[in-house]
């Protein structure tokens, strides 16, 4: 079994990754059809090209504001996101931007989000990594963090009481497992049957501070057991492990069976946000979990069964490039608002006159001055 | 035309949005069997099933969101809140997402829920059952935020609250919902969010209130025409955020006084707010300093019956505060 290391205090201590056993007693998980597999590599290897784009381009200044990069825990974003129906939704955390590529959020709508553009799916209102998009329902976040977990409950309320066979997938870290909502939205899941997957991704961290002072449990999943409903804790770096813990959470909420927590182990490789040097962690710490990159891990796990080779990942790598630089050519020429469209969309009727055009009233009595 | 009171008109209102459309439900803490603490949703898990009238967990937080969610799906929730002063945990889903989501999303996610508020003092509640705290939302744009005086307004704001596509707080004061009786029609009717009403038309002085202070503001104008032949206007804001400035600075322009009573706390209250927008766009209509009728601030509530009574707005602080305007 795979260890990984973290830092607690200036000690570093060895946390067990654990590869989840099925939820289904005694089973065992079907081997995945090939395409299966070289989908679950392609989509990573999507995700991290995207990433590291999205990073040079901040670096260059060419957009504002800040990223929060999942590069390193792309085997739990794709993991759990794959081949999702149109209808199931997704409550992203700040570090989910890549889910919408599994989604299937057109890549010019994510650019045009971070260059804040008038053509993004919030015409540049939210921060460039809290996107949103409504017609594959992924619920276009705040910053709260775990909020959009209780937020996920309501959507998953509405398939339910309407009987539809879709599922909400409920992403966060594992700071958010601290906060009052996601024991809020983990009890209010496990009474109603609610058919979520509550997805942490433990990358070890919430900004600086280490799990252990964020929980004194090792593992997260051990929570679900409060809550009535299944938890389990994979390899989050181990995609084809994730993939299979998550279709089964996901086949048990849509056959009515309720709720799963799944926690995902991994590891972000650089700081919290693209301004964060992460100087609380050691130079040997990032580099062992580097040496875990999931992308190489399923690399070597294709070429065993012939399924991989180099020249294939520089063309899938060459066809990514040419749609991110078609997605930012769109970004950069695209529009940003009027100013004064900042007036528009607070409520279901127009704002703009009562802020624009300030009245001034006179008396209409007689004035009799004394 | 049956007599009905204000807690009356709104089960009546519940009942008939439930029925008129399958997306409505309610949600809450004890709103179901038990038929909620005031007996607002009396009768009407029996009538429309626990799923559509479903008590909740003790969890205000996840009342609202899950609310937020399913409206965010096209279903209409009303959500309860048992207490005004125990809103507290439902504070980020309210401000930062009910507030935000039209907002964040260009448009295209919206939250049409209704949230409904038990709020007031004046009934021996103490520091905890008491407050009136519509201020905290009409600071938050985004949300609409609705608090009715009589049974009529009561059953009318609350169908067009559940059908309206914004969050809408709706305040009901737990002090109205026995004590005022009158005629509401069976019929489906809808009084407009958003307007202020006329209460009572005067010429001398126009008096601003909403909810149960409201009620004392009448009152008062009844004392004034009275002992002093003065006739008060009186507005009942109805909706609080936003509020129906034309309908307030119309009648300042033509009565030229102003006294503005309400339960929340006196600084940035929405007095605070009516006056300052008098001062900047009906300045030259004045004729005397705007004065509000508000309790002190103080934190809350005190439950002992002498202290609740110096907190709270009366008619005798109302007609004395119209009596300086109109000697000035
Ligand atoms: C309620 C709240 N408190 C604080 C923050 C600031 N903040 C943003 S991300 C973050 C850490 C989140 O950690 P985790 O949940 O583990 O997610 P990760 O960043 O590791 O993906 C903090 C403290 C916030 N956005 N919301
Ligand atoms: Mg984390």
């Amino acid at each position: 079994m795979a260890t990984a290391i973290a830092s607690i205090g200036d000690e570093q201590a060895e946390i067990p990754a654990v590869i989840a056993p099925s939820l289904r007693e005694g089973a065992e998980f079907e081997p995945l059809p090939e395409a299966t597999l070289r989908r679950l590599y392609t989509y990573m290897l999507k995700c991290r090209t995207v990433e590291e784009k999205i990073r040079i381009l901040f670096k260059q200044g060419r957009f504002s504001g800040n990223y929060f990069a999942a590069v390193g825990q792309e085997a739990t974003a794709v993991g759990t996101t794959l081949d999702l129906l149109e209808k199931d939704a997704i409550a992203p955390s700040h570090r989910s931007f890549i889910t919408h590529i599994m989604k299937g959020t057109p890549l010019k709508l994510l650019f045009a989000q971070l260059y804040g553009r008038k053509t993004s799916p919030d015409q540049g209102r939210s921060a460039p990594a809290h996107c949103g998009y409504a017609p594959l329902n992924i619920i276009t976040p705040s910053s709260t963090i775990a909020a959009q977990l209780n937020i996920g409950t309501g959507i998953a309320l509405a398939f339910k009481m309407r009987r539809e066979p879709n599922v909400v997938i409920a992403l966060s870290g594992d700071g958010s497992t601290s906060l009052g909502f996601w024991h809020e939205a983990m009890n209010f899941a496990g009474v109603q049957k609610l058919p979520m997957v509550f997805v942490v991704i433990n990358n070890l961290y919430a900004e600086s501070v280490p799990l252990y002072l964020q929980t004194a449990v090792t593992d997260i999943s051990l929570k679900a057991q409060g809550y009535g409903i299944p938890g389990v804790s994979v390899d989050g770096n181990d995609v084809v492990a994730v993939y299979q813990a998550a279709r089964e959470a996901i086949d048990r909420a849509r056959a009515g069976e309720g709720a799963t927590l799944l926690e995902c182990k991994t590891y972000r490789w650089y700081g919290h946000s693209e301004i964060d040097p992460a100087k609380y962690r050691t130079p040997e710490e990032v580099q062992e979990w580097k040496q875990r990159d999931p992308i190489v891990a399923m690399e070597q796990r294709l070429e065993g069964l012939g399924l991989w080779n180099e020249a294939w990942k520089q063309e899938l790598i060459a066809g990514f490039r040419q749609e991110i630089e078609e997605a930012v050519d769109f970004a950069e020429k695209s529009p940003v608002a009027e100013a004064e469209e900042c007036l528009d969309h607070v409520y279901s009727f127009s704002v703009r006159e009562r802020e624009l055009d300030r009245k001034v009233w006179s008396p209409k009595f007689e004035v009799v001055r004394r | 035309m049956p007599v009905m009171t204000y807690i009356d008109a709104i089960n009546t209102a519940l009942r008939e949005e439930l029925t008129r459309d399958e997306n409505v439900f309610l949600i809450g803490e004890d709103i179901g069997k038990m038929g909620g603490v005031f007996k607002a949703t009396k009768g009407l898990q029996e009538e429309f099933g626990a799923e559509r009238v479903m008590d909740s967990p003790l969890a205000e937080g996840v009342i609202v969101s899950s609310s937020i969610g399913a409206a965010m799906s096209g279903l209409r929730p009303v959500a309860e809140i048992q207490f005004a002063d125990f809103i507290t945990p439902a504070m980020d889903a309210l401000t930062q997402q009910a507030a935000k989501l039209r907002y964040r999303s260009a448009g295209t996610q919206t939250c049409p829920l209704t949230v409904r508020v038990c709020y007031g003092g004046g009934v021996g509640g103490g520091l905890y059952h008491s407050q009136t705290n519509t201020s905290w939302f009409i600071h938050t744009p985004g949300l609409v935020v609705v608090a009715p005086s009589s049974p009529y307004d009561a059953k009318g704001l609350l169908k067009a609250a559940i059908r309206d596509d914004n969050p809408v707080m709706f305040f009901e004061h737990k002090k109205l919902y026995r004590s005022v009786k009158e005629e509401v029609p069976v019929e489906d009717y809808t009084v407009p969010l958003l307007k202020a009403a006329v209460k009572r038309a005067g010429t001398h002085l126009t008096a601003v209130s909403y909810g149960y202070t409201l009620r004392l503001t009448l009152e008062a104008a009844e004392r004034m025409k009275q002992e002093h032949g003065v006739e008060v206007e009186v507005i009942d804001l109805r909706t609080l955020a936003p509020w129906d400035k034309e309908t307030v600075l119309d009648s300042v322009a033509h009565t030229s006084r102003v006294v503005i009573v309400h339960e929340d706390n006196r600084t940035l209250g929405i007095g605070a707010e009516i006056s300052a927008t008098i001062a900047e766009q009906a300045f030259d209509c004045l004729d005397a300093p705007i004065v509000r009728v508000t309790p002190p601030d103080i934190p809350a509530i005190p439950a002992a019956a002498a202290m609740e009574h110096f907190y709270m707005p009366n008619v005798d602080k109302i007609v004395a505060a119209m009596e300086q305007v109109i000697r000035y």
